[in-house]
C-alpha cells in the first residue's frame, strides 16, 4: 500500500482531480452513455419517490 | 431499462449488508436537485463489522484507487479505518468512500439527517437530506460549494413549499 498522502489528489479549491482524469480517459460516446444512464436512473427514482 | 453504474454499486452495497449514507452530488440529485453528478459518495458506519462487509463488497466490484489506475492499488482493512477519503474506481463506476464530511461529521452524526428512499428493485437506501446538504455547503463555503448552492437552495424551497 502506498503512503496515504498519495492516495488522493484534490485541487486547492476542493475539486477531485482523479475524477476529472478518469472521465477524460473515456471517449465522448462513453461519457454520453454514462451521463444518459445516470439521468435515466435518477428520473426513475424521482418517479418512485414522488409525493413522499 | 438497464441499471446505471451507481445503481449497480448501490445494489452491491445493499446486498453486501453495508450500512451507509449517500452524500454529495448524488444525494442532492436523488433529493430532486437538477444537478449533474457522475460519482457516488458514501459514508459507511465505522464499526469493524461494517467495514469488513464494505471491504468484501469493494473487492467484489474490483475497487482500486483512482489516483494511479495502472497500479491497481486496492483498498485494505487498515486503510479503510482511516477517516480520509478513498477515491475509488470500480466495475460500477467511480465510488468515493468518505470517513467524514463537513467539519468531521460521521455516519452516526448524519443518520438523523437522512431520508430513506426507494431506488428500484425493492432496494431502500439512506440519503442525506437536502436541508443538511445546503447547510453543509453554506458552512464550508468553498468555491465549489458556493457554485452549487443556488440550485440546491431553490430545490429545497420548492420541496418545502410542496410539503406545506
Amino acid at each position: 500500500m502506498m503512503d496515504e498522502e498519495e492516495l488522493t489528489d484534490y485541487s486547492e479549491d476542493g475539486v477531485d482531480l482523479t475524477l476529472i482524469r478518469s472521465f477524460l480517459s473515456l471517449t465522448p460516446a462513453e461519457r454520453l452513455d454514462i451521463v444518459q444512464r445516470h439521468a435515466n436512473a435518477i428520473l426513475a427514482i424521482w418517479k418512485l419517490n414522488a409525493g413522499k | 431499462m438497464p441499471e446505471s453504474d451507481f445503481q449497480r454499486a448501490l445494489r452491491a452495497l445493499h446486498e453486501g449488508g453495508v450500512e451507509f449514507v449517500i452524500v454529495g452530488g448524488m444525494a442532492a440529485a436523488l433529493n430532486g436537485a437538477p444537478v449533474d453528478t457522475l460519482d457516488l459518495d458514501i459514508i459507511p458506519a465505522r464499526d469493524e463489522e461494517n467495514l469488513a462487509r464494505l471491504l468484501r463488497v469493494l473487492d467484489a466490484i474490483d475497487a482500486i484507487y483512482r489516483i494511479h489506475p495502472s497500479r491497481r492499488l486496492k483498498p485494505d482493512a487498515n486503510g479503510l479505518v482511516s477517516p480520509r477519503p478513498h477515491n475509488l474506481l470500480t466495475s460500477c463506476g467511480p465510488l468515493d468512500v468518505l470517513g467524514t464530511i463537513g467539519r468531521g461529521l460521521t455516519y452516526q452524526d448524519l443518520l438523523p439527517h437522512t431520508v430513506e428512499m426507494e431506488i428500484g428493485g425493492g432496494m431502500r437506501v439512506r440519503v442525506l437530506d437536502l436541508a443538511t446538504i445546503v447547510a453543509l455547503k453554506e458552512e464550508l463555503a468553498g468555491e465549489k460549494d458556493l457554485a452549487a448552492l443556488p440550485i440546491l437552495r431553490r430545490t429545497l424551497e420548492h420541496k418545502q413549499r410542496g410539503s406545506e
